[in-house]
């Protein structure tokens, strides 16, 4: 059976130490049997490690930041479009997901698809109510207090025993012993991510996560649960083993039955010793260890792929347990001409 | 006392628990004791099989086997049942 040609953009290939999900996003793709991907990549920076890495992205684009505005993005989009005819588009920063939740049925007017949970499931799960959604849908959350000033850092220890984890609204997150602590964690945060800061209650346990795909109707299309085992300073993994755990698969399925998730997602839990999970985020988007589930038997990228393009996909329910993902650094020669037409002309 | 399924255990020492990722060496003894406990033998049994193979005795014996399995159990390798299963 001959492929079908389709022109895939992605955005996240800054494949560093805190690396976004596009370039295993693409080489899922690329492995898809039903699909001969062209692919646009989509760059923020110009020394995002993907622009460079041979045989991956067919062309390259620099896009502005959505915070230089919702429009400035699209209209950019939309002129890579009209140039390149992108059949699918597949965000991956938590931070430019409103941009394409807002713009999504006009980007579709113009024939670009795309999997995106609605704007009412994306902002029930932010880390500020996490608490409610806990309640919401009945899963076991860690107490959180939101902090809009420094003031409030005082009321935590009437809440909360120390340790604390202070995290930003879209990422970062820090541990927290004291008050001291906590005010220069919320100092840092702040400054960055801006308000509220989050201060969770500390879960001791083993951190798990589940990556998975709704179909938007309550079905689970894929998931596979994974434990970290090699963390970094930033709290990412950089080597993770698939699991046979079929609580964590069934919490899976229950909110994305209840929330009829649409789109990829990740679920970070904490296993306590005496079996209880914890949800302590959801973030809304495929995460950078997806290429660990292609490896398992899923293809996640392949079959957002297909719900993007309005195909029937069946759920995947088996993947291989014990499979392991080890990421590594690996140093690329990079002639100055990439550089320089990316720096300049903002495409090669 | 019963190894949970979802644990694999390879020729060379190798242990895995599927269900929280994580994995444990054992020595040739270790080994030997596991693959007796897999097999469903009692204490009684399993000493006695090593004690005809080791230089070892029995008061060694019992006191490896349950530092052993209490090893085991902190590591959910085996099933979390009756506290007094060990007697």
């Amino acid at each position: 059976m001959s492929k079908q040609k389709i022109t895939l953009a992605v955005t996240g290939l800054n494949n560093t130490d805190n690396p976004g999900p596009g370039v295993p996003v693409i080489r899922g793709a690329k492995e898809s049997e039903d699909f001969d991907v062209r692919v646009i990549g989509l760059v923020y920076e110009n020394l995002e490690p993907g622009i460079y890495m041979e045989d991956l992205c067919d062309r390259i684009f620099q896009i502005p930041y959505p915070s230089s505005g919702s429009d400035e993005l699209i209209e950019r989009i939309e002129q890579i479009h009209q140039q390149e005819n992108i059949d699918v588009l597949i965000p991956n920063f938590d931070a430019e997901l409103f941009s394409f939740m807002k713009n999504e049925q006009r980007l579709l007017d113009k024939g670009i698809h795309m999997f995106l949970p609605s704007l009412k499931q994306f902002q029930e799960r932010d880390k500020d109510k996490l608490a409610d959604y806990g309640k919401k849908y009945g899963v076991k959350v860690p107490g959180s207090l939101n902090l809009g000033t420094i003031n409030q850092i005082a009321d935590l220890e009437d809440k909360f025993d120390y340790p604390v984890m202070i995290k930003g609204q879209f990422y970062d997150a820090y541990e927290a012993g004291n008050e001291e602590q906590v005010k220069q964690a919320f100092h840092k945060i702040s400054a960055k991510w801006g308000f509220p800061v989050i201060a969770q209650e500390f879960v001791k346990g083993t951190e798990v996560n589940v990556i998975a795909l709704g179909d938007g109707k309550g079905n689970t299309i894929a998931a596979v649960p994974m434990r970290k085992q090699y963390i970094t300073d930033k709290g990412k993994a950089w080597g993770g083993i698939t699991l046979a755990d079929e609580k964590m698969m069934e919490l899976t399925r229950m909110l994305i039955k209840k929330t009829k998730w649409k789109g990829g997602m990740e679920l970070e839990l904490i296993k306590t010793s005496s079996g209880e999970y914890f949800l302590i985020e959801i973030n809304p988007r495929i995460p950078a260890w997806v290429y660990l589930a292609v490896g398992a038997g899923q293809n996640i990228p392949d079959a957002l792929i297909k719900l993007a393009l309005g195909w029937d996909v069946k759920p995947m329910t088996k993947y291989k347990i014990g499979k392991m993902f080890v990421r590594y650094s690996y140093d690329m020669i990079v002639d100055l001409e990439k550089f320089a037409a990316i720096s300049m002309n903002k495409e090669i | 006392m019963k190894i949970t399924e979802e644990i694999k255990i390879s020729d060379n020492g190798f242990v895995f628990n599927s269900r929280t990722g994580d994995s444990f060496n054992l020595n040739p003894f270790g080994l030997e004791l596991i693959k007796q406990i897999v097999e469903g033998k009692d204490f009684e049994i399993i000493r006695d099989v090593m004690l005809d193979k080791y230089d070892v005795d029995d008061l060694t014996i019992e006191k490896d086997f349950y530092e052993f399995c209490a090893l085991l159990k902190h590591h959910q390798i085996i099933v979390q049942g009756d506290p007094l299963d060990f007697k």
